[in-house]
């Protein structure tokens, strides 16, 4: 288990899980004030759909399905819908996290490995399993969604609507890299452009 | 202060000793690693063609520990399709390598978890290699910068990747054999009729990889 967690931290640095930080940055700064349910929901998503790709459950999705939601996302967060924002971060942390996942092709340590080798045999105890390591690889997420909540409202107020645009922007691009199949190419530029290579 | 806000600072607290610590261990691999990648430098034959090299005589197999059954039949091989380049070979399709165990590993270069069962490969590699082991790293590069032929050259002779390697610029053949389970790195063994004989996600496993090659290689398919 302490194998598998520090697989998962490790993971959390290597380019193979942009395409899951990413998005879910993406969207919770597109949820604003909803940032933690956003993150929550998309880690949500992106477990249900890991664990059903990975153990022969389900998964498969056209990319045009998988840009859909991306772009969903982005719609249902920009509209003026304040009220109901909790709300609307759930479903659209939910349809990112599902995406992402299904996008997802791992870079697989021993122990990670040794799960994946064993997940379509496995029960609900490699569901369990899944969910440890992909915590550790959204731990940087859930890192940001702290810094979130330590920040006064005040700042919060006055950053969230830029915060909102570029996570939306993400979203369309990523909707858009996606529908023709350019996805790794845009997280490879973003790799880049981040000092990564 | 709220008591959420001491739940926050403690997450935080807790994700950064977490990544500082696997920022560390990635620029430290273990010392098994170092010592298993000081031995390869010493063993690993630079010359794949050269048959009078036979540093594996020297080395004890890792394997003799393991009692390993006969290894399962996992059906045929599929070829190695949409494949737009070949380094370090003459060869031209996973066909010329028929008759032979052949380790088939999906790998991209700048992927840690492949780099690390490099050096293990390189250790069966030289202890086979003149029994008529081949190995073939098909490259299939997650990003952009990975699909430069120059480059996956460039990183095999650091990496000191000696075998054959086929460029799956496309990951077409990375789709074919692994369907909906996509994986790097995912290992392969083929026996001498190009059936599987061994199917291995990520890192590890390796007495298991060895056994297999060794059985294969002792009793045929």
């Amino acid at each position: 288990m302490t194998q598998l967690i520090a697989e998962g931290f490790q993971s959390a640095l290597l380019p193979c899980s942009l395409i899951l930080l990413v998005p879910g940055l993406a969207v919770a700064l597109t949820a604003r004030a909803a940032f933690i349910p956003a993150t929550a929901s998309f880690a949500v998503g992106a477990l249900a759909l890991s664990w059903a790709r990975f153990s022969d459950r389900g998964g498969g999705f056209h990319p045009i399905i998988l840009a859909i939601a991306f772009a969903l996302a982005a719609i249902i967060l920009l509209v003026p819908l304040r009220a109901r924002l909790d709300v609307l971060a759930v479903i659209a942390g939910l349809l990112t996290g599902a995406a992402s996942a299904e996008l997802w092709r791992p870079c697989v340590g021993a122990e990670f490995g040794q799960l994946l080798n064993e997940l379509p045999s496995r029960g609900y105890s490699g569901l369990a399993l899944m969910m440890v390591y992909l915590t550790c690889i959204l731990a940087p997420l859930a890192g940001l969604a702290a810094i979130h909540h330590l920040i006064p409202e005040w700042m919060l107020d006055r950053a969230e609507p830029a915060w909102a645009v570029i996570g939306g922007v993400v979203l369309a691009v990523l909707a858009f890299s996606t529908a023709i199949g350019l996805h790794e190419d845009f997280v490879s530029r973003l790799y880049l452009w981040s000092g990564g290579v | 202060m709220q008591r959420s806000k001491y739940v926050a600072i403690l997450v935080l607290a807790v994700v950064v000793v977490g990544l500082l610590a696997a920022q560390y261990s990635l620029n430290n691999p273990t010392e098994a690693t170092e010592a298993l990648t000081a031995g390869s430098q010493i063993d690993a034959p630079t010359d794949p063609n050269n048959e009078t090299a036979s540093p594996g005589s020297e080395v004890e197999p890792a394997s003799s520990e393991v009692a390993i059954p006969v290894p399962p039949q996992l059906g045929a091989a599929p070829p190695l399709t949409g494949i737009d380049g070949w380094l370090q070979t003459d060869a031209t399709s996973l066909d010329s390598f028929s008759g032979q165990v052949t380790i088939v590993q999906f790998w991209t270069y700048s992927c840690p978890n492949c780099k690390a069962t490099i050096p293990h490969l390189q250790d069966i590699y030289a202890r086979h290699r003149p029994q008529g082991l081949e190995i073939v790293g098909v490259h299939a590069p997650e990003f952009d910068y990975e699909r430069n032929p120059d480059n996956v050259a460039a990183a095999a002779a650091e990496l000191r990747v000696t075998w054959p390697i086929a460029l799956d610029t496309n990951k077409t053949s990375f789709g074919a054999w692994q369907k909906d389970r996509r994986f790097w790195p995912r290992t392969y063994v083929l026996d001498q009729n190009g059936d599987i004989r061994f199917d291995h996600i990520g890192e590890g496993n390796y007495d298991e990889l060895a056994a297999t090659v060794d059985y294969l290689i002792e009793n045929g398919p």
